[in-house]
C-alpha cells in the first residue's frame, strides 16, 4: 500500500500540483516535473488518437431493424458512406480514454482524467490494488476544496491548504 | 370601534397604515372616527406621540406584545404595541364608539382646539354602539388578547415580507396581498 | 442556443395551475381578480409568498455543495474592485448584515408558532412565546444557542467575555469549523482574512435588530486540532453598556 506521489495536470498540459507523499521514487527538479506533466500530456493525446475504432457493421448486425443494414448497401443512396463513417467507438457516447497505466518493475504509474480534461497522475508501488479507491476519493478532495475554494483560479497551480491537508490525512488514515 | 393600525421601522419611519373598523356584533368594517375631519392626522400624532412610552416599556418587558401602552383621552384613543425581534413597531389605536348618552353633543369642528370640548359628533357611529365586550371596553382581558392575535397574525405576514429577497428593511410595504392579509386579520379578531 | 432554454421554462412556469389541496388559506377567486386589476402578478400557481408556510418542513435539508458554490461565488463578487483585506470584509460583513435582520425574525416567528413542539429546543420548555432580550447575557444566549443552530443545526462553541478590564463591552463567541470555511484555503498572501466575516455580519444584524448596537469581527484563533478555528468578537457600543448599568440597578434581567 505504498503511494510515493501524486501530479495533477490541467487540461493544457501545464503542472498544477505535485506532492510527495512516501519516499521510493527518485527527485527530480522543478523543470523536470513541468516537462514530464508535458510530455505526458502529449503521449496521452496521441495514445487517444490511435485508440483502434470498431468497424461499424459489427455494430449494425446488433440493430434490431433489419432494414436499417439494408439501407447502405442499397445502389444508388443519395448519402454514400465515408470512410470515416465505417468505423466508430464500441460506445460513440464514450471519448477514447487514452493512456491509464504505465508500469515498471517499481513503480505503477494510474492516470485518471476527469470530464474537464484535468488529468490525476498516481505513482504507486506495482503490487498495489484498489488504486480505484484511491484516485476516486482525490478526485472526490479535489472537487471539494480546490474547486469549492474561492480563491482557486481555473488551471492555476493549486496552493490548497485544505486540500493539502485532507489529502494526506486521508492517505495517512490509510497506512 | 374604530382602528388605526401603522407599522413603524425602527427609526420611526411608517412601513404601512390602515384604518379600519370593527367587524364584530354587526359593524361593517369601515373605520367611524370621532373626529372624522381631523381623524386622518389626529391618529398619526397620537400614535406617534406614544412612541415614547413605547420606548420606555421596551426595555422593562421583554415580550413582543406589550399590550395597552398610552391612552389619549381627548379623543379616547386607546393604543396598543407589538415590538417585532427586529426592532418594526406595530401599533394599534382604537377607539371605542359614542355612547348613546354622551351623542347627544353636536357641532362638529376642523380646530384641533375646539376638538376637546365638541367631544361627541353626530355621526354615524353614535348609533352603531355595539355591546360586545371588545367595543365596550378598551382595556379589557378580553380586547387585549383579542389584539394579541391580531397582532400575531399579522407578525406572521410581516415576517413573510421581511423574507422577501426584493425586500429592504425600512420599505413601505405596498404589497396588495399584505393589505389584504391584515384587513382579514382585523375581520377576523376586532 | 438560448431560445429552447427559454421557452423550457416558460412551459415549466405554465405546467402548475393546480393549486395544492391542502392548503387551508386559499384564497378566494375574488381576491385573484382583485389583485390583476392592481397590475400585480400573481404566480401562475396563484401562490404568493403570503401562501406559503414559513417552517420548515421536517428534515428540509439543503445541499452543502450548493452553499459551497453559492459562498465561494459571493465572495468572489465581494472581491471585485477591492482595496484591500478590510474592505473585503467590510463588504462581506455588508453581505450578512440584512440576513442578520432577517433572521431575528424568522427565529422569533418559529419558536413562537413551534413552542410547543421542541425543534428549536430552546431552554425553556413552557409554551409561552420566548423574550425579547433585553440584556447582553440573553441576547448572546440567543446567538450562541437558537441562531447558530437555526444557521448550523448546532449551537456555537463557546461564549466568553474579555477579561482584560479596559474592554468590558467585548465578548467572544467561538465557532471551531465554521460551515462557510469548510472548502476555502485562504492564500498565504491573505493570511489575515477570515470568509465567516459574513457570519460576524449576520451576528451584527442580530444585534442591532434587537437594539444592541455592536461591530463584530471574524478571527483566525487555529489550533492543533481545529484548524479553522474562528472567534468573533462582538464589541457593544457605549450606549448599549450605559443602557445595560441602568437596566441592572432596575433589576430587568
Amino acid at each position: 500500500m505504498t503511494v510515493f506521489s501524486l501530479i495533477i495536470i490541467n487540461k493544457a498540459g501545464g503542472l498544477i500540483y505535485q506532492r510527495e507523499f512516501q519516499p521510493g521514487l527518485r527527485k527530480l527538479s522543478t523543470n523536470d516535473y513541468l516537462v514530464l506533466a508535458g510530455t505526458f500530456h502529449g503521449v496521452h493525446a496521441i495514445t487517444r488518437s490511435i485508440t483502434p475504432k470498431l468497424p461499424v457493421a459489427a455494430a449494425t448486425t446488433t440493430a434490431s431493424t433489419p432494414t436499417s443494414s439494408n439501407v447502405p448497401s442499397t445502389p444508388g443512396t443519395p448519402t454514400p458512406i465515408t470512410p470515416a463513417s465505417t468505423h466508430s467507438f464500441p460506445n460513440p457516447g464514450v471519448p477514447a480514454t487514452g493512456l491509464e497505466s504505465l508500469e515498471t518493475d517499481k513503480f505503477r504509474l494510474t492516470c485518471f482524467q476527469t470530464l474537464t480534461g484535468t488529468k490525476f497522475l498516481l505513482f504507486t508501488d506495482p503490487m498495489m490494488t484498489s488504486i480505484d479507491t484511491v484516485i476516486s476519493k482525490i478526485y472526490e478532495l479535489y472537487s471539494d476544496y480546490v474547486m469549492k475554494n474561492p480563491f482557486y483560479q481555473l488551471e492555476m497551480p493549486v496552493r490548497c491548504e485544505a486540500f493539502d491537508r485532507h489529502l494526506m490525512g486521508w492517505l495517512r488514515g490509510r497506512t | 370601534m374604530s382602528y388605526y393600525f401603522t407599522i413603524l421601522s425602527p427609526t420611526d419611519v411608517p412601513l404601512f397604515n390602515i384604518a379600519f373598523g370593527t367587524s364584530k356584533s354587526g359593524g361593517d368594517g369601515i373605520a367611524r372616527f370621532r373626529f372624522p375631519d381631523t381623524a386622518q392626522y389626529m391618529n398619526q400624532f397620537i400614535i406617534h406621540s406614544s412612541l415614547d412610552i413605547v420606548e420606555e416599556a421596551q426595555w422593562m418587558n421583554g415580550n413582543l406584545y406589550l399590550k395597552h401602552v398610552d391612552t389619549y383621552p381627548p379623543a379616547s384613543a386607546y393604543i396598543s404595541a407589538f415590538l417585532a425581534p427586529s426592532g418594526a413597531r406595530f401599533l394599534l389605536l382604537h377607539q371605542p364608539p359614542q355612547l348613546p348618552s354622551t351623542a347627544t353633543g353636536s357641532g362638529s369642528s376642523s380646530l384641533l382646539g375646539a376638538g376637546f370640548s365638541a367631544s361627541a359628533l353626530g355621526g354615524g357611529s353614535s348609533s352603531r354602539a355595539s355591546s360586545s365586550s371588545i367595543a365596550a371596553n378598551p382595556t379589557s382581558p378580553q380586547t387585549e388578547e383579542a389584539v394579541r392575535q391580531f397582532m400575531n397574525e399579522v407578525y406572521e405576514v410581516y415576517v413573510k415580507t421581511v423574507m422577501s429577497p426584493f425586500y429592504r428593511q425600512g420599505m413601505e410595504i405596498k404589497s396588495p396581498v399584505f393589505r389584504t392579509r391584515v384587513t382579514a386579520a382585523g375581520r377576523k379578531w376586532l | 442556443m438560448t431560445q429552447p432554454r427559454h421557452s423550457a421554462m416558460l412551459s415549466i412556469s405554465n405546467t402548475n395551475p393546480i393549486p395544492i389541496a391542502n392548503d387551508k388559506q386559499q384564497p378566494p377567486s375574488t381576491q385573484i381578480q382583485n389583485l390583476a386589476s392592481t397590475g400585480l402578478r400573481v404566480p401562475s400557481n396563484r401562490k404568493t409568498i403570503y401562501d406559503r408556510h414559513l417552517n420548515r418542513t421536517r428534515n428540509a435539508e439543503l445541499s452543502r455543495a450548493g452553499f459551497a458554490f453559492l459562498f465561494a461565488e459571493m465572495v468572489t463578487y465581494a472581491q471585485r474592485r477591492v482595496t484591500g483585506i478590510q474592505d473585503l470584509e467590510r463588504r462581506l460583513n455588508e453581505q450578512g448584515y440584512p440576513l442578520g435582520l432577517r433572521l431575528l425574525d424568522l427565529l422569533y416567528y418559529r419558536t413562537m408558532s413551534s413552542s410547543t413542539s421542541s425543534s428549536l429546543s430552546s431552554s425553556s420548555t413552557s409554551a409561552a412565546p420566548p423574550n425579547r432580550p433585553l440584556r447582553i447575557l440573553p441576547l448572546l444566549h440567543l446567538i450562541h444557542g437558537p441562531l447558530w443552530r437555526l444557521l448550523f443545526n448546532r449551537p456555537a462553541d463557546a461564549l466568553e467575555h474579555s477579561v482584560s478590564p479596559d474592554t468590558p463591552n467585548e465578548y467572544m463567541i467561538t465557532d471551531n469549523d465554521p460551515l462557510v470555511n469548510t472548502y476555502i484555503s485562504v492564500p498565504k498572501e491573505m493570511s489575515m482574512l477570515n470568509c465567516a466575516a459574513f457570519v460576524a455580519g449576520i451576528i451584527e444584524g442580530v444585534c442591532d435588530g434587537c437594539g444592541f448596537e455592536a461591530k463584530v469581527t471574524a478571527h483566525n484563533q487555529p489550533t492543533e486540532m481545529w484548524p479553522g478555528r474562528t472567534v468573533f468578537l462582538v464589541r457593544f457600543g457605549e450606549s448599549v453598556m450605559e443602557r445595560e448599568k441602568v437596566l441592572e440597578r432596575a433589576g430587568v434581567k
